[in-house]
């Protein structure tokens, strides 16, 4: 229990705000890739450009917000304190950010050391993330279905990163090529991604949208569920593959659209006066997880449409861009301001008021950045079918929306720096 | 059986629900309405802090012996609320839309991870050491916060 009783050890605000920082990097290179190589790579999904593409949102943006914002919520949703969280986060941010883009330009050179190296890098950052985490929630009771979720989520990141990593050496030539991309891509997004949302949506939509509990059965058995018909699907895809396989995919996707639809009928009853960008994010995020979905039960059933060359893109454009991306910028506009608000109140030590937090990021500048994220997923879609004309545009919309962002969470933080000067004095002042 | 766990949840959604209506009111431009909202909030938010500084925490802290862990960070976080709650106040008596939602928001984002921190830790803990206190510990409770009942209209 003592373990348990130490939540008071939130992390210094360094750990997570690295992560929160550097991930709208990722984003903005992919804008910028997709600006100078063109239509040649949204060709297919094969394409160097569209699999270096695909990395710099999942191992990058993706993987740097979700690291971060675990380091910064074990401690408070579920009383597991990282033992020295300030090293944790250096060892594993120092070592993704380099590993996720190396394996980019290992895909853009196709260059067999570089692959190498992006593989071992983030299998070591994600290894040393795992083992922290993983120890700080084994060393506490579970007391919630949230903390039950987090236990269950971390396999999946072990596993998406496992099979990565063979599939980075067979790419290098050093392991054969397995048939593994399907589980890859699978375990990586829903075992780890969609049970990690889901398992934050469960505290996160009720609690900061003032919407009514999910259901306390999904709550108890939905990442769980999820897990198993992923499981089962991964065993008949291993052995079999063919029309069985296809078969069960459609049980762990039919999942995702549950939780999708259950939480867009819970936004439907906030209590909030208005829908501010974060809910529009996670709206605009369940909308386009629905669609993603219904893409891929549609191409189930009828195989023709998932033989289409534009099939996988939007696919991947709503699942990434409007999806996750979407659901993750837009906490990061919550989360960024209160940690700095925090850290400032802090430092007042009572005495003196911190900004608020919309003065840390303004509201102005938050919704502006929205409209450009979704104008950049729009022309995303349309460049998945039209890339020819589209293709360039739609990169340049998204080096624009990521750009912004960044430079909305960098101003954050020179505000931050600007007003721990101006508390700093005010409280010396005050002592003298 | 999560008793205590159960009650201060409730309690946490009937203060969450009277925030709720001082939002609704202040985007109608409703003052009037906003200004009595907003004191039956910062009452029933009063109430629930000194049930648990009063009452529970001092109980835990017998029981367990632990003086300076949560129930001293749930203390400190308190006054940071109270902080929050007399600006937003003062903004309110100024009829300043832009700092009410300032200080609101900031506010509901403080109020929802302490309330995190106490219904998935403190709370379950509380259940699990003081379930033999609950005869004489829940009424008490009850008392104090008002039962979770609160005017919601």
């Amino acid at each position: 229990m003592r373990a348990l009783l130490s939540f008071d050890q939130a992390p210094p605000l360094a750990a997570p705000l690295r992560f929160f920082l550097t991930a709208p990097l990722f984003s903005a290179l992919a804008g910028l890739l997709l600006l100078l190589a063109g239509p040649q790579v949204l060709v297919s999904r094969w394409t160097p450009g569209a699999l270096a593409l695909t990395h710099l949102i999942t191992a990058g943006f993706m993987l740097q917000v979700m690291l971060g914002a675990l380091i910064q919520i074990l401690p408070v949703v579920a009383g597991a304190n990282l033992k020295h969280p300030l090293l944790v986060a250096s060892l594993v941010h120092g070592t993704i950010t380099p590993g996720a883009l190396l394996l980019c330009a290992a895909f853009l050179l196709s260059d067999r050391l570089t692959f190498e190296v992006a593989a071992l890098l983030l299998a070591a950052g994600v290894g040393v993330f795992l083992l922290a985490a993983g120890c700080a929630l084994y060393a506490v009771p579970t007391t919630s279905p949230t903390s039950r979720g987090l236990r269950l989520a971390l396999p999946g990141l072990a596993i998406s990163v496992a099979l990565g990593v063979l599939l980075a050496g067979a790419r290098a030539g050093s392991l054969p090529l397995p048939q593994a991309t399907p589980l890859h891509v699978a375990w990586g997004l829903i075992g780890w991604g969609v049970v990690l949302l889901a398992v934050v949506a469960l505290v996160v939509v009720p609690m900061f949208q003032m919407t009514p509990p999910y259901p306390e059965s999904f709550a108890r058995f939905f990442p769980l569920a999820l897990l198993g018909m992923l499981a089962v699907w991964s065993l008949a895809e291993s052995l079999s593959g063919g029309a069985l396989a296809t078969a069960l995919s459609a049980f762990p996707v039919g999942g995702v659209a549950v939780f999708a639809a259950l939480t867009l009928d819970l936004q439907q009853r906030s209590q909030r006066a208005r829908m501010d960008a974060t809910q529009h994010y996670w709206r605009w995020a369940m909308i386009c997880a629905l669609a993603a979905s219904a893409l891929v039960l549609a191409a189930n059933v009828v195989p023709t449409i998932g033989e289409r060359r534009e099939w996988p893109l939007i696919c991947g454009t709503l699942v990434l861009f409007g999806g996750f991306v979407a659901v993750m910028t837009g906490m990061l506009y919550k989360i960024v301001p209160f940690l700095i608000w925090l850290n400032l109140q802090n430092l007042g030590q009572g005495r003196i008021l911190a900004p608020t937090m919309n003065r840390v990021i303004t509201a102005k500048s938050v919704n502006q950045q929205t409209i450009a994220h979704f104008a950049a997923l729009a022309l995303l879609l349309a460049a998945s079918v039209s890339p020819e004309w589209l293709a360039r545009p739609a990169g340049l919309a998204v080096l624009v929306a990521s750009g912004w962002l960044m430079l909305t969470l960098l101003r954050a933080t020179g505000f931050h720096r600007q007003h721990v000067r101006r508390i700093q004095a005010l409280v010396a002042n005050s002592a003298a | 059986m999560h008793p205590i766990t159960d009650l201060m949840a409730g309690d946490h959604r009937a203060c969450d629900g009277l925030f709720a209506a001082v939002e609704r009111a202040v985007a109608r431009g409703d003052w009037h309405c906003a200004t009595n909202d907003f004191r039956r909030f910062a009452e029933a938010m009063a109430r629930h802090f000194a049930a648990e500084e009063d009452a529970l925490f001092p109980l835990f802290e017998q029981r367990t012996g632990i003086y300076r862990g949560p129930t001293q960070v749930m203390r400190g976080e308190h006054g940071q609320m109270r902080q929050l709650l007399a600006a937003a106040e003062s903004a309110l008596a100024a009829q300043d839309a832009e700092d009410y939602a300032g200080h609101a928001e900031t506010l509901l984002i403080m109020m929802q991870q302490h309330n995190i921190k106490e219904e998935h830790i403190l709370y379950p803990m509380c259940d699990d050491r003081l379930g033999d206190e609950t005869g004489s510990l829940l009424p008490e409770l009850q008392r104090r916060t008002g039962g979770g009942q609160k005017d919601l209209r």
